[in-house]
């Protein structure tokens, strides 16, 4: 962290971290204070609201209404289904690839060739085989979810410490004692990380899914809010889908603290998870 | 090791060659709906039979401006922003977890507002490719900039370099690696997101394509469009993997 | 000591016997030669340092004595069963270099670990533990984790998960490498005492000459690769050994000797690093 001014510890009288983390909630206010200024005194009423209209518009109609609420709960519900269904499947997956070396040699180019199809290419696919309904949304967020799962799992079951392993065998382990208290430790927070990725994708994935089928769901409303130049609803069902984003992306990085004592999260800024080699 | 190999790529073509047969299989047998997959050979009909129209040319051009604007714009901002952001710690520290926070949320929520905004037309998928791919830029600009390892910087200074001398000779090299990253990463979301913008509304290009021929199931035709996707797609970033291999080699030697 | 009565082959814990290790390289038909013939017994309570320049193949030695690898040729005898690239844990305990404790345990975690492969009673794990860890003064961090640690700390839990399992044989690989000098002479005076409380087999690679001076009753000297037993230098001094041992004219005069010896070893070393048939860079 170098190039940076040296860090003095503290900033205006306050110790660094707090002034930092209330620098980052001031601006966040001034960005919220800019855009209810700038809706009620400047921007035209049919493209945007002040925020204090969306708030409104989330109590009535998105709230109050019971479909939007239906559509809504729907879409958590593929959500939670999609991503479960990327854990379990991606590790099962990872786990036989990353289990030898002739295996990932094998089988982690194919995954990597298909983990590299841009899938919104597919979308129109996926609703076709699987229909307007939940299924192909479900579908579509598995899709996307279970490779970030796959190949981090392979990568943190490659990246086990040699030495380790051969502390291990000295003290007379067995394979199975290899896997349980090397190859798997090991490979938790290369899981984690692709875990972080893969809730990103799988939301991706769903609402992509939702977005395009118009007819029904949230991709409905938001067409509806969106022709008739509605921004306040739209913009409360939208701002109401990051929330349930945020909720979920925390949900992972609680189960991540939880499960992983003593270490700390590695970095997040391999992003693409793409790349593992 | 060597027949180790021989045996790894036996398995891989093997492999497609399943997954190719028991396409050509479960078409001509009559397993599987020609509505949800066509035959092969009907795929490749329609393919070069696309290929041939003006409609495709069209299609693929307005495709290719809109992702050409959207990644130019997307490099910009999010190198400046990068650059900027790093130029103190505290300023970093700041804006960091909140670029990095927003880019955990899908961004194709917002993209209603975007067709709200900036219309119909390729406006509003240069403006969502161009938003996506920023994070990437952006976040891996930083890592790379801040990341810059404390006793090369000092080397430096005890030679005398100027602000800008560090920044030539050893923040951008250090940097660039992960610059690179931030670079391939945000060409296939802006890539990827354009399409999909398309795909969910737009009048034009060749996500429209794709989803019309759905609507209208042309499976045979959508099936064409998507193989050109995707062999577009594999052959880019197969070109890419391989120049970022090259660079890594050369730089390996280098050091 | 047990008075054996067959005496020069029971006398020895460890027998090396023409042990010869080539590896296959590019570039050279045969293979690179690691290990020529070596030969060596190790008697019952001894302490025996592998010393040469690096890349001599000492470790390789090592390995192949505590079977984690299979020698090309030749055979190892310990306790007068045959080794045969197959570990003996109920015989044999391992310290490597770095520290192996596995960062997602605690360290108490890592001991029961151990003991348990050992096949110890569960209701003795922690006692066993806490004392190897009161041995070296680490008992207060029983439940941090390894990289709560530092460097030095963490070798020292290292050691004495290797002597918790009370094996006869402590096999150990530079395992003061990583640290400071200082902390190396305090570890060094802490495994003498032990040496003496014991009457455990060690043999012990460095490349440091202090501390095999320090430490050892016999020190191997190897060659340049291929490594091969050059000369055995005997140190004469009983176990414990205090710090004044270093300050004795004696102490001064065998390191000057080995290294006069390894001098030349040296040279030959870092000539072949540079030569790429030699395979020296990695």
């Amino acid at each position: 962290m170098s190039a940076l001014d040296s860090a003095p510890a503290e900033i205006m009288g306050m110790p660094r971290g707090r002034a930092v983390a209330l620098t980052r909630w001031a601006i966040i206010v001034g960005a919220a204070l800019a855009l209810e200024l700038y809706g009620r005194l400047f921007a035209d009423p049919s493209f945007f609201q002040p925020l204090s209209a969306i708030a409104r518009a989330w109590v009535n109609p998105i709230m109050s209404d019971e479909r939007i609420v239906g559509a809504l709960g729907m879409a958590v519900f593929e959500i939670a289904l999609a991503y479960g269904l990327s854990i379990v499947v991606g590790a099962a997956i990872g786990m036989a690839i990353g289990g030898s070396n002739f295996a990932r040699a094998s089988f982690l180019p194919i995954v990597l060739l298909l983990y590299a199809i841009p899938q919104v290419s597919l979308m129109p696919l996926f609703v076709l085989v699987f229909g307007l309904g939940a299924a192909s949304k479900i579908a579509f967020g598995f899709s996307h979810g279970v490779f970030p799962v796959i190949v981090n799992v392979v990568a943190g079951m490659r990246n086990t410490n040699p030495l380790h392993l051969r502390a291990m065998r000295s003290m007379g382990g067995t394979r199975a004692d290899e896997l349980r208290h090397v190859v798997f430790p090991n490979m938790v927070p290369s899981f984690f990380v692709g875990l972080r990725l893969a809730m990103t994708m799988t939301m991706l994935g769903v609402i992509l899914a939702e977005l395009y089928v118009s007819t029904g769901g949230i991709g409905y409303f938001t067409r509806v809010y969106a022709e008739n130049y509605n921004p306040a609803p739209l913009f409360a069902l939208i701002g109401s889908l990051a929330i349930i984003a945020v909720a979920f992306n925390s949900l992972v990085r609680v189960a991540e603290r939880r499960l992983m004592p003593g270490r700390r999260p590695t970095a997040r800024l391999n992003l693409s998870g793409a790349r593992t080699k | 090791m060597k027949s180790d190999v021989v045996a790894q790529r036996t398995i891989q073509l093997a492999f497609l060659a399943i997954a190719g047969g028991a396409w050509w299989f479960a078409t001509s047998s009559g397993a599987i709906s020609r509505l949800f997959l066509p035959a092969p050979d009907a795929v490749y009909a329609a393919l070069s039979r696309l290929v041939g129209t003006n409609q495709f040319w069209n299609a693929v051009q307005i495709t290719l401006a809109t992702i050409a604007k959207a990644y130019g714009l997307a490099i910009v901002a999010g190198v400046l922003a990068g650059y900027l952001v790093t130029r103190s710690r505290f300023w970093m520290e700041v804006f960091e977890p909140i670029i990095a926070g927003l880019f955990t949320i899908p961004i194709t929520l917002f993209f209603p507002m975007f067709i709200l905004f900036f219309g119909i037309g390729p406006g509003s998928k240069v403006a969502y490719g161009a938003t996506y791919a920023f994070f990437p830029i952006a976040l891996n600009t930083i890592a790379g900039l801040a990341g810059a390892d404390e006793k090369y910087l000092r080397a430096a200074r005890s030679m005398g370099a100027s602000r800008f001398d560090v920044f030539r000779h050893v923040l951008l090299p250090s940097a660039f690696p992960v610059l690179l990253t931030g670079l391939r990463v945000g060409f296939f979301i802006c890539f990827a997101s354009v399409l999909g913008g398309e795909a969910l509304a737009s009048i034009a290009g060749v996500g429209r394509n794709i989803a019309l021929a759905a609507e209208l199931m042309e499976s045979a035709r959508m099936y064409a469009w998507i193989t050109f996707v995707v062999l577009t797609a594999v052959s880019l970033n197969l070109l890419v993997t391989s120049i970022e291999n090259r660079v890594a080699k050369a730089e390996g030697m280098s050091r | 000591m047990p008075v054996d009565t067959a005496p020069d082959l029971a006398d020895a814990a460890i027998s090396i016997r023409g042990v010869t290790q080539r590896y296959a390289a590019a570039g050279a038909a045969d293979g690179v030669l690691a290990l020529d013939n070596i030969s060596l017994d190790i008697r019952r309570g001894e302490f025996v340092c592998l010393l040469g320049p690096s890349g001599c193949g000492k470790s390789t030695l090592l390995n192949i004595v505590g079977g984690l690898f299979k020698p090309t040729s030749g055979e190892v005898l310990v306790g007068g069963r045959r080794v045969d690239g197959a570990p003996h844990p109920d015989e044999i305990a391992f310290v490597f270099q770095e520290s192996t404790l596995f960062p997602w345990y605690t360290i108490i975690e890592n001991f029961r670990i151990a003991l348990k492969l050992r096949g110890v009673a569960k209701s003795e794990w922690d006692d066993r533990a806490m004392e190897a860890l009161r041995a070296v003064g680490m008992a207060s961090f029983a439940r941090h984790y390894p990289n709560q640690l530092s460097v030095g700390m963490r070798q020292r839990v290292n050691m004495a998960r290797g002597i918790c399992v009370e094996t006869n044989i402590l096999l150990m690989d530079e395992p003061f490498a990583a640290l400071d000098e200082q902390s190396r002479m305090v570890l060094g005076e802490d495994l003498s005492i032990l040496l003496a409380k014991t009457g455990k087999t060690i043999v012990f690679v460095t490349h440091s000459l202090a501390e095999a001076v320090f430490l050892s009753d016999r020190i191997a000297v190897m060659t340049a690769r291929p490594g091969r037993i050059k000369t055995i230098v005997d140190v004469n001094e009983p176990h414990p050994r205090a710090p004044d041992f270093m300050l004795a004219p004696r102490f001064g005069e065998l390191r000057n000797d080995l290294f006069a010896m390894l001098r030349e070893e040296i040279r030959v070393a870092m000539a072949s690093q540079r030569d790429p048939v030699g395979g020296g860079v990695t």
